[in-house]
């Protein structure tokens, strides 16, 4: 079995009004997987389908090989944790009560609760009501919650949704621990390109309900192909002799973006420029950001 | 595995001060019904069974479903928060064990109360003077009563799984009772839930009001499994909504 989670034209409507659409998501076993689209794109309502929580309109989804129906919803829930929309937590009850509960659900043995509490760092906390904990506690006895019974698949939606920066960070790095040390895979969502770009081996990218992408995060960096900017102080000067070498020139604000040039084609052009009086006095390289190709993969699709 | 589940649903309930709800709300019907008895000494004649026609009046008519209600909605207000359905339900356990489980504790709570209104019964007939002690039978009436309410406590917690709002599954069990009185009054009560616990417990008559206890048993156990087989089909088919 390659991949842990397997969709195939998994579909769902709400009032004729269709969320997701054929989304095909492929997550190998062992990875962090980042499932990225803006706010109101589908990521919940696609993991909530992975767990059962919502029935596929159309369409199927297998967990570790096994396809989410009322027979197998069971065996595929021990075999996973998660953490949805905002944790959950009984607020009357303090974190370990909480945890306790889980673990008496999942069937795991008692001295996981202590492993997972310190896998969180919250031994210290654990006697306080979880209403009473900070939103950051919250997310991280969520987190706690999901890990128990050691599950093979992490599910977690927006984790660090509204944290502080450093809460941030800490989530982040244990997402990271977590499929190195438990073996576990990670599917987790989030609208910001940037955190995923620290935590995710594969990317998937939802708009409007559609995957439009889906690989490892270096094929989303390779569409970020770079360019030179160049700073003149004569724009005319140097887009006539831009022209003359057929190189496409671009006029942004800060200055003129041509495509990247092999190093000697870039010093004939410098010496060109220089020498041709378009007052040359800086070439950058622009990298195209990953917030870039993010915006032109939706932009493009939500224009249509 | 219901075991387990019956176990951390009464974690749940934990540092909960319902108990105290239940503890002093009987405490109104059993002295109403002792007033009662009282200012009326020369109609009622039958000593504990008089005291019991007016124990039982108000509690079953105005109290007992709404309690029950109460309870139901408390269970059930723990999911409502926080997220809680969602974490409820990507636990592996099937949807029948979820519900069976907290009714399993609603019963335990109704069976309790019952037994503290009949605690509460001895009490107020020594308070106002009988002698010596009520017929068992009372007492009988009473678990009787708590059979009756078992159809009243899947659908109480039936509408309070449904319905998010604490009060108002409450307010409808009040409603439900009222109706109740007058369905058992008219002679249809085993066709409505709410008049079974009223029947079972004899409420405010001195003839017993279950002429067949085949037909209260059997109506009992429809309406019972009814709710009990809507409670889980709906956790089972619904499209869950933490929030």
């Amino acid at each position: 079995m390659k991949y842990i989670v397997e969709t195939k034209d998994l579909s769902k409507s709400y009032r004729g009004k269709q969320v997701v659409r054929d989304v095909d998501l492929k997550v190998p076993k062992g990875c962090v997987y980042g499932f990225m689209g803006p706010n109101g794109a589908g990521k919940s309502t696609t993991l909530k389908m992975l767990l059962g929580l919502v029935k596929a309109g159309s369409g199927e989804a297998a967990i570790a090989g096994k396809t989410m129906n009322q027979r197998n919803r069971l065996e595929i829930l021990r075999k996973t944790g998660s953490l949805i929309e905002s944790p959950s937590y009984y607020g009357h009850l303090t974190g370990r009560e909480n945890l306790e509960i889980v673990r008496t659900l999942k069937q795991a043995p008692e001295k996981e609760v202590d492993q997972v509490l310190k896998l969180v760092r919250m031994e210290r906390q654990q006697d306080k009501k979880a209403r009473e904990y900070s939103l950051g506690m919250k997310q991280r006895l969520g987190l706690a919650a999901a890990l128990i019974g050691r599950p093979e698949l992490l599910i977690l939606d927006e984790p660090t949704n509204g944290l502080d920066p450093s809460g941030i960070q800490e989530i982040r790095e244990l997402i990271c621990e977590l499929p190195k040390r438990l073996g576990m895979t990670v599917l987790v969502s989030s609208h910001l390109l940037s955190e995923m770009d620290q935590m995710a081996d594969y990317v998937g990218i939802i708009n409007h309900g559609q995957l439009i992408f889906q690989d490892r995060l270096e094929a989303l960096h390779e569409h970020s192909r770079s360019r030179l900017l160049l700073k003149v102080m004569n724009r005319t000067a140097a887009l006539k002799l831009l022209e003359m070498r057929q190189i496409e020139g671009r006029v942004a604000e800060e200055g003129i973006l041509i495509p990247e040039l092999s190093d000697d084609r870039a010093a004939a052009l410098v010496q060109a420029l220089a020498e041709g009086g378009a007052g040359l006095y800086r070439v950058e390289e622009r990298q195209k950001s990953l917030e870039d190709i993010f915006l032109s993969l939706t932009g493009r699709r939500a224009s249509l | 595995m219901l075991w387990s589940c019956v176990k951390t649903e009464q974690k749940k309930l934990r540092h909960s001060q319902l108990w105290l709800a239940f503890l002093v709300i009987p405490l109104l019907p059993a002295f109403m019904g002792a007033a009662n008895y009282v200012n009326n000494l020369e109609l009622l004649k039958s000593e504990w069974y008089s005291l019991w026609t007016q124990h039982s009046l108000f509690y079953a008519n105005f109290f007992y479903a709404p309690l029950i209600a109460l309870y139901c909605s408390y269970i059930w207000r723990v999911e409502h928060l926080n997220y809680n359905w969602n974490q409820l339900m990507t636990m592996p356990v099937p949807p029948a064990e979820i519900f069976l489980s907290k009714l399993l504790l609603a019963v335990r709570c109704t069976v309790a109360l019952q037994l503290w209104m009949w605690v509460l019964f001895l009490i107020a007939g020594k308070t106002v003077g009988l002698p010596g002690l009520p017929d068992p039978q009372i007492l009988l009436w009473l678990l009787r009563g708590s059979l009756g309410a078992l159809a009243v406590t899947a659908l109480q917690l039936a509408l309070s799984m449904v319905i998010r709002s604490f009060a108002v599954p409450i307010a409808l069990a009040l409603l439900g009772s009222v109706a109740g009185l007058l369905a058992s009054n008219g002679g249809f009560g085993l066709y409505w839930p709410y008049s079974l616990m009223l029947m079972g417990m004899n409420a405010n008559k001195t003839d017993d009001m279950v002429s067949s206890f085949l037909g209260f048993g059997i109506s009992t156990l429809v309406f019972t499994a009814a709710f009990t087989c809507f409670g889980i089909l709906w956790l089972k088919r619904r499209d869950i909504r933490a929030a």
